[in-house]
């Protein structure tokens, strides 16, 4: 073992050891290689999809088929939103697949069975979340628990207490009973593909993030570049980059989303304002990197592991909101097969446009890859019951491809 | 449970070792490692006959970790050979005659001491893929008699001392044919009786025809346990005497000779006159209990800097996390002002300050991430980013890059960065632990002329350290910690190192 991977290697970091004192420092080329690392599983999934363009034409570059896909799976990204959370503090989060079930079963339920105004069904399936989430962090935080075993264990209560509600059967309005919303479940409603977003909102909201990335391309600038041609550069890149997109047809993918897909969006602005721009999230991103040490710096560690557990309760939660006014009933499980593909739109965060980084854009971004790359096989004639296999090979092999060429840089 | 205490008749390492069991000698030429560029070890020689039993000492960063390590075969010198008895060797730790006793002992404490002997063994199997459960107590037993330990080999290692670990480390590579034993830093977090236990141990398998190379900071093992001292600095032999020829006195004023030259060398840090030291009251401990800490009073006033040291195990390290807040007394009273803030450098940089997959940034302002927070609540990055760089630049961290990842950089620059992240958080109180542990000369300079300013600033400093240079270098009043108490305090000029070596 060289001295370089030993003293990368936390393992074998001595306090004492005058080894880790001569590590050799590269500053100014981690710019560029940082970049480059963290775009290869971005670039590999392009090319995925070019082979699947030329494979399929049409077939796979219809706006509106994948729009579809990003509508019908907007549940399981909010799911992998809510394993995020918990995922930064370094904790895992089992039961978000049967929370969301549970919830779409009350959303469902409690106005159709029980009759009851729904606005305080929603407020039901909100608390159901917030209370789930604290009973999760309560178990972890406070009792100690494991928490692979706590959340596995409270995702069996959840699972189960929706199957004791529902009598194990599915929940549907049938004619005589209470109707969910107009605007809620069916045609012109929140769960429609027809029913667009203003497109206006998502101009402004387009170009609110060319200006970030500017930003951030901007802060990237390697020393041997001068400020001025750098922002030039930066600024070049974000009009080509722009460019590209409206030849790949970026007005007609505004007119495509629906409120579904804008409510996954909104729910991720906000859970990208809170991780990575506030108190909370750099509390829990202490927690989750070195909990010792972030209580020796004035963290609570306790305190945001809770947070983050009642968050993705709360995620959850929405997302069973979501998959009711997607599906207009409840069906047993319902959500309960979102869990593998959640957790690996989380951990394709980590390879996509990051290095090792939990983040909430790749997560977004890694999850609608990965529905794409298996509706890809499917169109290609695949039955889609192989959905689940492709979703398992996809994650491996993405952090796999990424970790091998990690490696190979360092060595 | 069954149990098998370890035999007395069974062969003892004396009567064992015949004259075919007796080491060969090490010889090491010309060995230097740099990393990076960055020499090391400059051309260590050194010579050790077989059966010798050598004290290797030196201050933290002179390399001893590093020719250890090169000698194990974890870092490849760069120049230099190695032979054991004449034959060229690649690494000491390729030959099965040699074994490494590290601070980390690599056992698991779920396992029994039976369990963790066999780990990395051929199995010893009854037939097909059975174990042979009796042969390997048997083993397992003869094993610890050679270091005279009486336990049931079936009790779990989590459940022993952390010297009789110890010494199931060391019967581990004795019982594989270690014949040479280097043993790196083993005594310094164990407790005196356990230490005494270990070097008899030592001494008696060095009697027993094995040579021991012991890395300690504790004189009083070296003088009495081994039969030779090497002293190494800045990656150089500077002293090589027979313990014999030596007592304690000229030991410490080896290692005091060398702290004049490496200062000159380095251009002293010259100890500013007292601080004020008559500031308000900062910290009061009140007969404080918690942790090794056992009925302890203390007070800290702003404006001046209280140094504390003490071995590992006395307390010392309690007694900042007391003062700091991280650990609440047992019993007694901590007393701060109201609204008093106060900020600790742990005494662990790795496993207890760093962040190591965060930034550079990330890790400064962590402790106080309220100062950027705007009205929105949302974090003002640009400001953040401006203040870190405004630190990375004020203490000249290395490279001078606030994105950097934390893991990347050296151990002291991670020290820097600690120092940042407190010095940001502006408290009244400084707790800082082992300020200067693996730091180089320069940067243990700047340490100190920061210290010295916070000071002047007029925050109260508590430097808890179990380097007795730290001391000297800044603090007004000194103490030890033994057994949880707290000694008498003397001024810096009152006492000097060989006196407060003597208290410990």
């Amino acid at each position: 073992m060289n001295p370089v991977q030993a003293a990368a290697d936390p393992a074998s970091q001595g306090a004492t050891d005058p080894g880790g004192e001569q590590r050799p420092v590269t500053g100014g080329r981690l710019g560029g290689s940082k970049l480059l690392q963290g775009s290869i599983s971005f670039i590999a999934f392009l090319v995925v999809f070019l082979i699947y363009v030329i494979w399929l034409g049409d077939k796979f570059t219809s706006t509106e088929a994948r729009a579809l896909d990003i509508h019908q799976n907007a549940p399981v990204l909010l799911l992998g939103l809510a394993v995020l959370v918990t995922l930064i503090a370094g904790q895992f989060d089992l039961s978000v697949g049967s929370m969301a079930t549970l919830t779409c079963f009350l959303a469902v339920g409690l106005k159709v069975n029980q009759g009851w105004p729904f606005a305080l069904v929603l407020v039901a399936c909100i608390v159901a979340g917030l209370l789930g989430g604290l009973a999760n962090g309560f178990l972890v935080v406070r009792m100690g628990v494991n928490t692979f075993i706590a959340t596995l264990g409270t995702g069996g209560v959840f699972l189960g207490l929706s199957a004791v509600y529902s009598s194990g059967t599915q929940v549907v309005a049938t004619a005589g009973k209470p109707q969910l919303p107009s605007w809620f479940a069916g045609t012109g409603s929140l769960g429609s593909l027809s029913t667009k977003f203003p497109a206006v909102l998502l101009w402004i909201g387009l170009a609110g993030a060319a200006v970030m990335l500017f930003l951030s391309v901007r802060r990237m600038r390697p020393p041997r570049f001068a400020e001025r041609q750098w922002d030039a550069i930066s600024a070049g890149a974000i009009v080509v980059l722009a460019a590209i997109l409206f030849v790949l047809g970026l007005s007609s993918w505004v007119n495509a989303v629906s409120w579904t897909i804008a409510v996954l969006l909104i729910a991720a602005l906000v859970m990208w304002l809170l991780l990575d721009h506030t108190t909370f999230g750099r509390y829990l991103r202490a927690t989750g990197s070195n909990s010792t040490a972030a209580t020796l710096a004035g963290v609570n560690p306790g305190k945001e592991t809770m947070k983050a557990f009642v968050i993705g309760g709360l995620l959850a939660a929405i997302a069973g909101i979501l998959l009711a006014a997607n599906q207009g009933d409840a069906s047993p499980n319902a959500a309960v097969s979102f869990l593998l593909p959640a957790f690996a739109a989380a951990f394709l965060s980590t390879v996509i446009l990051s290095t090792g980084r939990f983040h909430v854009w790749g997560t977004v971004i890694g999850g609608i890859f990965l529905v794409w790359v298996s509706q890809g096989l499917i169109v290609g004639g695949l039955p889609f019951t192989w959905t689940e296999v492709v979703n398992g090979v996809v994650l491996i092999l993405a952090v796999a491809f990424s970790s091998v060429f990690q490696a190979r840089r360092k060595a | 449970m069954e149990g098998i205490a370890a035999d007395s008749r069974q062969a003892s390492p004396t009567t064992a070792a015949g004259p075919h069991d007796v080491a060969k000698e090490i010889a090491i030429s010309g060995l230097r490692k740099s990393f990076a560029g960055n020499e090391v070890l400059h051309g260590i020689d050194l010579t050790i006959a077989g059966g010798d039993f050598v004290g290797l000492m030196g201050p933290n960063g002179a390399g001893k970790s590093t020719l250890i390590k090169v000698l194990d075969g974890v870092y490849e010198r760069s120049s230099g050979e190695v032979r054991y008895g004449g034959e060229l060797v690649s690494s000491l730790g390729a030959r099965p005659e040699v074994g490494f006793i590290h601070q980390d002992l690599g056992l698991v404490d779920e396992l029994s001491i039976t369990d963790n002997l066999r780990l990395g063994e051929r199995p010893l199997r009854r037939f097909g893929p059975l174990l042979d459960r009796g042969r390997e107590r048997a083993d397992a037993a003869r094993a610890l008699a050679r270091v005279n330990l009486g336990l049931p080999v079936d009790t779990a290692v989590g459940a022993l001392s952390p010297g009789e670990k110890t010494l199931v480390a060391i019967a581990r590579v004795l019982d594989r044919g270690a014949k040479v034993l280097f043993v790196d830093e083993a005594t310094s977090t164990l407790p005196p009786a356990d230490s005494r236990r270990l070097l008899e141990a030592l001494k008696e398998t060095a009697a027993g025809g094995a040579t021991v190379i012991m890395v300690s900071h504790k004189l009083s093992e070296i003088l009495d346990a081994t039969n030779r001292v090497v002293l190494l600095l800045d990656g150089r032999i500077v002293e090589d005497s027979p313990a014999a020829s030596l007592d304690r006195e000229a030991l410490v004023s080896m290692l005091v000779a060398r702290e004049k030259s490496e200062s000159a060398g380095a251009g002293l840090h010259e100890r500013k006159a007292a601080h004020a030291g008559d500031g308000p009251e900062a910290l009061r401990l009140e007969d404080v209990h918690g942790g090794a800490v056992r009925g302890l009073d203390l007070t800290v006033r702003k404006g001046e800097v209280v140094g504390l040291t003490g071995l590992p195990g006395s307390g010392l390290h309690d007694l900042a996390h007391l003062a700091h807040g991280t650990m609440r007394p047992t019993k007694g009273r901590v007393v701060k002002p109201k609204g008093a803030r106060s900020a600790l450098v742990p005494p662990h940089r790795e496993s207890q300050g760093g962040f190591a997959d965060q930034s550079v940034t990330e890790n400064l302002t962590i402790s106080s991430l309220s100062r950027w927070r705007g009205p929105s609540r949302l974090l003002r990055g640009d400001r953040e980013r401006a203040d870190a760089q405004a630190m990375v630049e004020r203490l000249g961290v290395k490279p001078a890059d606030p994105e950097a990842n934390f893991a990347t950089l050296s151990g002291g620059n991670k020290q820097k960065v600690i120092f940042g992240r407190v010095l940001m958080s502006r408290p009244s109180l400084y707790v800082l632990c082992e300020p200067t542990r693996g730091v180089d000369v320069g940067t243990r300079l700047e340490i100190y002329a920061l210290i010295d300013e916070l000071a002047a600033a007029g925050a109260a400093v508590l430097v808890v350290s179990s380097d007795s240079e730290d001391l000297f270098a800044v603090c007004d009043r000194i103490a030890v910690v033994t057994d949880g108490r707290l000694s008498a305090f003397l001024t810096a000029t009152e006492t000097n190192p060989q006196q407060l070596e003597a208290f410990i």
